[in-house]
């Protein structure tokens, strides 16, 4: 992949700071980013360890300290993508039939109406929703929500939501057809939603 | 009249194809075709426009949560030590 060769091309002794450092300076910030996107504790602590020893293989010098985080984290980004490539590969990952029912069980399945949203189901006005952004326990249920998803749909949602990467490129990594894609991305809207609706909005 | 009633409802989707469509176009523009169909829809729909809504504030608290979400969270020290160690043989 092009970060490899970035960083294996030009061995250099480290930079600005000591790897005994690195730990201390960098290891929160790495762990937590691991944590949102492979969501397990254990997981995000191997996936650490390894980043910093790539990164000891390939040794950079830079000018500052989050030229070196950036770094760092880039190589994280790539772990967590091959850990995914993986489990792509191991279980059924696109898990279609997962959440089937999140698409078509919030309309009316036919008759009149037929297509339209079941009655009691339709998206509610969320009062301020903006202001509950800066709420902690607002946070609190997103994680939760978050958490229900499983854990290939909260992958690809993280990768496009949290980290923006192109569907297309998504795609590519994790080998998914982009009708794939997006039947997961629509499910986990819907069910995201859905949660924080019910156990958010609808009670303020 | 009639037949220009059945040709808008034949253009327009109904509201589970609205929420895909506008679930779609958060990651891809959607046909000239789609958009005039999903238009007229929402203009009709306030459920299916409150959703359109719900979805792309869903995506800004993907965002922001990118920060908060761990914000109690950080490596044991048990963990520290182990990777610590880890770095100290992977340098020999």
């Amino acid at each position: 992949m092009q970060a490899e060769n970035e960083f294996t091309d030009n061995p250099q002794p480290p930079g600005l700071s000591d790897p005994d450092q690195w730990v201390d300076l960098y290891g929160d910030y790495l762990f937590k980013f691991a944590l949102i996107r492979l969501r397990d504790p254990a997981k995000a602590e191997d996936a650490v360890q390894e980043t910093f020893l790539a990164a000891l293989k390939g040794g950079k010098s830079f000018s500052g300290r989050s030229a070196e985080k950036s770094w760092l984290a880039g190589i994280l980004k790539n772990k967590i993508f091959d850990y995914y490539r993986k489990a792509s590969r191991e279980i059924s990952f696109t898990d279609l039939d997962f959440y089937a029912g999140e698409d078509s069980n919030c309309f009316v399945p036919d008759g009149p109406g037929k297509g339209g949203w079941i009655h009691e189901l339709g998206p509610q006005e969320w009062a301020s929703a903006g202001e509950s952004l800066d709420n902690e326990l607002f946070w609190k249920t997103y994680r939760d929500c978050a958490g229900k998803l499983p854990e290939n749909i909260a992958a690809v949602f993280n990768l496009r939501e949290v980290d923006g990467v192109a569907s297309k490129d998504i795609c590519v990594q994790l080998n998914i057809s982009e009708g794939n894609l997006w039947v997961m991305l629509h499910r986990a809207r819907m069910a995201l939603r859905r949660c924080l609706e019910t156990n958010w909005f609808a009670k303020r | 009249m009639k037949k220009l009633a059945s040709i808008i409802r034949m253009l327009s989707p109904d509201c589970k194809e609205a929420v895909r469509l506008q679930s779609k176009a958060l990651d891809r523009p959607l046909t000239g075709l789609q958009r005039i169909g999903l238009r007229i829809h929402l203009a009709l729909c306030v459920w299916c426009t409150r959703y359109g809504k719900q979805i792309k504030f869903l995506r800004a608290a993907a965002k922001q949560g990118n920060r908060d979400l761990t914000a109690n969270q950080s490596l044991s020290a048990e963990a520290r030590e182990r990777i610590k160690r880890r770095l100290q043989t992977g340098n020999d």
